[in-house]
């Protein structure tokens, strides 16, 4: 038997990050710098939502947490585990994009690894993933290479975004000290450090042959807090936000 | 400065209220690619409309969302519309005799009419 | 590739006599009729006010029809006409009379203008709509309308208008779009209404529109038609839930009803007696359905639905005519209307600030893939 408080403390900050980011994403709906774009980006917040959502299922199902609906937009602050990265506004759209790289980059090998969990639930979920996060880091690929070799200003850009994306992005691989040591011993996945190791490796081949310099690591300050309840200021208005029309009648069916 | 929009998204662009025009440059929209869509895998590949992309990668990302999110899909073509080749609306008469020439058309071989002739006329023999 | 502001426009070479390779040269005048430029006729339509239905805004246009028709060689023209009195669709590269294209232009551009601006109003509710379903059901919808631009802004490029000069126009404010979309949506029930009765409305309008005479525009509108069903259904949804929900819900849904009948009675323009739409337009199949007939296609099958849930609609006229099969009710106020869609509804400004805002903030990605050396052409079909 896993232990029920690592394993809900991996899923919460995993779901927790895909809401968010997803909810953030789903802002440029409607806004984005050309139609067609707007169509894909959309879609893919859609899809970050869609796996937050699978993933509260689980826990309902398999680990009795509570109704996803409720959870996922009414909780206080401190009990949301997502990182500062996802929770950051979304400025212009190479911080978008660059996130989106980043993040994406992240959860694809995230999931793959997971196929092997031995928390049996999440291998059904990450091999359904597969082909929709494949799109995501295609896109990704395609948009940070190509605007990455498209003149000065473009590359400027998206060098500038890189910068300031670097340490938040590292708090995607918050460590989670022992409740993680069980989940790796337990064999449920890798751990924090290892899926950063891969992610390194795998963002660093794509980045240098864009003409991007990935900082260096142990430059690098990583944001951390998100995985222990400690936010950016940024997250509690972007609740206030998600939770708005729920709050007025939490008894109510929306 | 318009801070009053009821909508949170609006408020956090800081929209420019000057009212000065904003114009987009002939071009900016890129060039336009057909899409032809295959719904599932043995099947033809059918036009289904297009997308505006710098080049044909990205064309074909746009694509799979554009046409490829709802319905059915396996996969996907794109081409640069300049590419295209096709008649002029007004030769649509060089198609026109087509459905007279039955000798293209296995209704204009009438090879039961003439067994059946044969064995009658073999019977009555 | 020679570049003129606004004004420039494709036309197609014809190569040889059998093969016509579809390739659209940039021209700095319109090759829409040799009298008529169209700067002068986008400016024509500017300085007269436009009605109705739907995506629709008629003009008083006799004059310009009569001298258009002129420059029309009599003999294609009847052949044009004959081929639309047969049920024949026209294509991107058949001879079209230069109003029949400057027409259908004008209306596939407000068309899609409507959309892109469509997304706004409900956009609103993204961030806070309740519950996974609903989040995801809304942003998936505002995805749609974008797409829905994107289809119709592609049919009308194959007339010759580019999709920049359409943006540019709509940014200026020269080309309109539907008014309905100048109105705010101040709580979650008004996105159900949206979803609901604009939607509704909507299909009414395109359903018609999709038996036009034109292909591209008649393609594109099928596959909207099949994806605003999926919207009708989910605005449907989310107004019975309302409806049949809390007390505090019940009035929100009825307080937002109460808002937005008004502006969905305007949806489809004003009276057929006060409009002055062309006959031209409905013998080309442009102009597919009369807005009072529309607009009681709309009240017949959807009134009922809103009072089945005991629900009321602000108009105290409001009631079939069993004996003809129409409805009554009061007029609205077609001089709001008219202000609405010359710039003074409550939300004008703010619409187009934000696609202004978009367009400027998007321009650094547009323009870093631009590559004018391409070989580029128009969208085939």
């Amino acid at each position: 038997m896993i232990n029920t408080t690592a394993i809900n403390a991996l899923l919460t900050a995993m779901a927790d990050d895909a809401l968010i980011q997803g909810h953030r994403n789903s802002e440029w709906t409607g806004l984005g710098p050309i139609m067609e774009e707007d169509i894909a980006f959309s879609s893919m917040a859609q899809d970050k939502i869609g796996h937050a959502w699978a993933l509260y299922k689980i826990m309902q199902e398999e680990l009795q947490g509570g109704d996803p609906d409720q959870f996922a937009f009414l909780r206080n602050e401190k009990d949301y585990k997502c990182c500062h990265f996802v929770e950051h506004p979304n400025g212009e759209y190479d911080f978008s994009l660059m996130r989106h790289f980043l993040f994406d980059h992240a959860e694809a090998i995230r999931y793959e690894l997971l196929q092997q969990s031995s928390f049996q639930p999440l291998q059904p979920l990450a091999k359904k993933l597969k082909g929709e996060i494949k799109y995501h880091t295609l896109h990704a690929n395609a948009w940070v290479s190509q605007l990455c070799r498209a003149g000065e200003e473009s590359h400027a850009r998206m060098q500038s975004a890189l910068n300031t994306c670097f340490p938040l992005a590292l708090g995607l691989f918050e460590p989670g000290g022992e409740a993680e040591e069980i989940l790796i011993a337990e064999k449920v996945y890798p751990g924090e450090k290892a899926i950063k190791e891969i992610w390194l490796d795998k963002i660093y081949n794509i980045l240098s042959v864009a003409g991007l310099n990935l900082p260096a690591e142990k430059d690098a300050e990583p944001v951390y807090g998100g995985r222990k309840g400690y936010h950016s200021i940024y997250l509690q208005p972007l609740l206030e936000e998600m939770g708005a029309v729920f709050r007025t009648d939490p008894a109510a069916i929306w | 400065m318009n801070n009053q929009s009821l909508d949170p998204r609006v408020n956090r662009l800081k929209l420019n209220a000057s009212g000065e025009a904003v114009t987009v440059q002939e071009g900016e929209n890129w060039n336009v690619f057909e899409v032809f869509h295959q719904e599932k895998r043995g099947a033809h590949h059918e036009h289904v409309g297009c997308v505006h992309a710098p080049n044909a990668q990205l064309a074909l990302i746009f694509a799979k969302e554009q046409f490829g999110r709802r319905k059915k899909c396996v996969n996907l073509w794109v081409v640069r519309s300049a590419d295209i080749l096709a008649f002029d609306a007004e030769d649509e008469d060089m198609f026109a005799n087509n459905g007279e020439k039955t000798y293209r058309d296995a209704s204009g071989f009438k090879v039961m009419e003439k067994i059946n002739k044969f064995k009658k006329a073999a019977k009555e023999s | 590739m020679k570049t003129n502001g606004l004004n420039m426009v494709y036309y197609k070479v014809r190569k040889s006599n059998s093969f016509a390779p579809v390739i659209l040269k940039v021209s700095t005048t319109a090759d829409f009729g040799d009298r008529t430029k169209f700067s002068n006729l986008q400016d024509y339509q500017n300085n007269h006010s436009m009605y109705g239905g739907g995506y629709i805004f008629d003009e008083p246009n006799n004059r310009q029809l009569k001298e258009e028709q002129i420059h029309d060689d009599p003999e294609k023209l009847t052949e044009f006409e004959d081929r639309i009195s047969r049920g024949e669709k026209i294509e991107p590269g058949d001879w079209m009379p230069s109003e029949y294209r400057r027409q259908l232009i004008r209306l596939i551009e407000q068309h899609a203008h409507s959309e892109i601006i469509g997304a706004l109003p409900e956009g609103t509710w993204i961030t806070r709509a309740p519950g996974f379903k609903r989040k995801l059901a809304l942003i998936a919808k505002v995805q749609d309308e974008i797409g829905h631009g994107q289809l119709l802004y592609n049919a009308a490029e194959t007339l010759g208008k580019s999709r920049e000069a359409m943006i540019n126009d709509l940014l200026s404010g020269k080309s309109k779009y539907s008014n309905v979309f100048n109105y705010p949506a101040e709580t979650w029930a008004d996105v159900t209404v949206i979803g609901f009765l604009i939607d509704a409305a909507a299909i009414v309008n395109q359903i018609a529109n999709s038996k036009g005479s034109y292909g591209p525009y008649c393609r594109a509108l099928e596959r909207i038609c099949y994806e605003e069903s999926f919207h009708l259904k989910q605005g449907h949804d989310a107004f019975v839930e309302l409806a049949a929900g809390t007390p505090a819900q019940r009035e929100m849904v009825q307080d937002a009803l109460n808002r937005w009948w008004q502006p969905i009675m305007h949806f489809f323009g004003p009276p057929d007696k006060n409009s002055t739409h062309s006959e031209k337009l409905m013998q080309w199949k442009v102009k597919m359905a009369s807005n009072d007939d529309m607009r009681n296609q709309f009240l017949d099958t959807y009134v009922p639905k809103i009072w089945d849930m005991g629900l009321t609609l602000p108009d105290e006229k409001l009631k079939k005519d069993e004996a003809t099969g129409k409805w009554d009710y009061s007029d609205p106020d077609w001089d709001l209307f008219k202000i609405v869609i010359n710039g003074g509804g409550p939300c004008n400004k703010e619409r187009l600030d934000v696609r202004k805002w978009a367009e400027e903030h998007g321009r650094w990605v547009r323009k870093a893939l631009m590559n004018p050396k391409d070989k580029i052409s128009a969208p085939v079909a």
